[in-house]
């Protein structure tokens, strides 16, 4: 696909599973249509997309069409025509690891939204705070410090690092508070958010939830 | 020349579509088996503290890498069984986060400890989340020409995909009944001589 192509992004209103794909498209400064889908339409929506979720992709490039699904396949793909996958392919396998990483631990977020048993929920939540945070923020912060880019890999900015800023953001309220305790976590945030191009998307998104 | 070395359990479970891009590719590696008791020390030399790893020796370096599906992704791309061009392998690694999405579930279900929701899950799993990404795949392979899942032929996603077949066990025919090209993809995969030679002479264990 040339380099001229256009990309619509169909994903909920929220950020969740969709948000990193969006924080490549800025971090890169390409344009994309950012199609917010209200819940309740989603139903009849449900059969555009290829596997019947969200989010999906379209990318148009002359009569060329491609449209994926999966939010890390898709972040993966732009990353990489977007230079910001790792400088070879070992480092890009090591931005993938940690984006596996993270998408687990979100995967664990997930696990209480749909859970409808009030207790059983609180047990999912408490075992976030206390266990599966903490293990992979000391993670992540032990591996920015052996990068010594700032960043989680040797050579910058990756979509993983995207990918962990949008984790961090799932702490809400707690966020700051928590990210005293990890200096290198915060330097990675902070130096996201101070991007211009992020700190001007992140100005003028909607406000969600999650 | 690389040299690879792969730590796990002795056990198919999360490695085994490692091992099944090894074979594919005809590739030599080690295949690193340790027991339960010996997890603790192995653990130290993980990246993540994860077990599958990989350590790839590449020119007078050591390289490490954890989680099963992004060191298939790696090893796949080195033995060309990654697809062609950049869009092709995000179509590749969309089908393969899919089918890691199954295996997601059915793991769910193996180790829910409450009877009657483990049951409420199988139940769910075999009657709407199965089939409905069973459907979606045999229609793609139905569409692209090639008998496999993308049009340039064999990729690691085929091999996941025979490899979570696997997990159905006694449960897989009834699943496979509606859906011919799946059925055609697994036998011709099952078929293809290194792999056949792999699933005959590896270690038969129980997961």
């Amino acid at each position: 696909m040339g380099n001229n192509a256009s990309f619509k992004l169909y994903y909920f209103g929220f950020r969740f599973r969709g948000e990193v794909i969006r924080l490549v498209f800025t971090a890169a400064g390409k344009e994309f249509e950012d199609v917010r889908i209200d819940p309740s339409q989603w139903p009849q929506l449900k059969n555009q997309a290829p596997f019947g979720t969200l989010p999906y992709l379209e990318v148009t490039s002359g009569s060329q069409k491609l449209v994926l699904t999966q939010s890390t396949s898709i972040a993966r793909y732009l990353a990489k025509k977007f230079k910001l996958a790792g400088r070879n392919d070992e480092e890009a396998a090591i931005v993938d690891m940690y984006a596996d990483q993270v998408s687990d631990v979100l995967a664990e977020f997930a696990k209480t939204a749909r859970e409808s048993d009030a207790n059983k929920k609180k047990e999912i939540e408490q075992k976030i705070e206390n266990e599966i945070m903490p293990k992979n923020l000391k993670l992540f912060e032990a591996r920015i410090a052996e990068s010594r880019s700032g960043y989680l890999v040797p050579s910058g900015l990756t979509w993983a690092d995207l990918y962990l800023f949008n984790l961090l953001e799932m702490l809400g309220e707690k966020r700051v508070m928590v990210l005293e305790a990890f200096p290198n976590l915060k330097g990675l945030d902070q130096k996201i958010r101070n991007n211009p191009r992020m700190a001007a998307y992140l100005a003028k998104r909607p406000i969600t939830p999650f | 020349m690389a040299e690879y070395k792969l730590y796990y359990f002795n056990a198919k479970a999360r490695a085994e579509i490692i091992r099944l891009i090894f074979a594919a590719a005809g590739q030599k590696y080690e295949d690193i088996r340790f027991e339960r008791e010996q997890w603790p020390e192995y653990k130290q030399k993980a990246p993540l503290g994860q077990a599958p790893f990989l350590e790839v020796e590449l020119n007078g370096n050591t390289f490490k890498l954890g989680q099963s599906v992004t060191i298939a992704r790696y090893v796949a791309r080195k033995f060309n069984l990654a697809g062609k061009g950049d869009e092709e392998q995000a179509e590749v690694e969309m089908y393969g986060d899919q089918v890691s999405d199954l295996l997601n579930e059915l793991v769910k279900v193996h180790f829910e400890k409450d009877e009657t929701r483990q049951n409420e899950l199988r139940k769910k799993f075999h009657e709407e989340i199965l089939p409905n990404t069973l459907k979606t795949l045999d229609g793609k392979i139905a569409h692209n020409g090639s008998g496999y899942l993308v049009a340039s032929g064999l990729t690691w996603a085929d091999l996941f995909l025979v490899n979570i077949l696997e997990w159905l066990g006694d449960k897989k025919e009834a699943a496979l009944a509606n859906f011919s090209n799946l059925k055609s993809l697994d036998e011709k995969v099952r078929s293809h001589p290194r792999i056949a030679e792999w699933l005959e002479k590896r270690p038969k264990t129980e997961m």
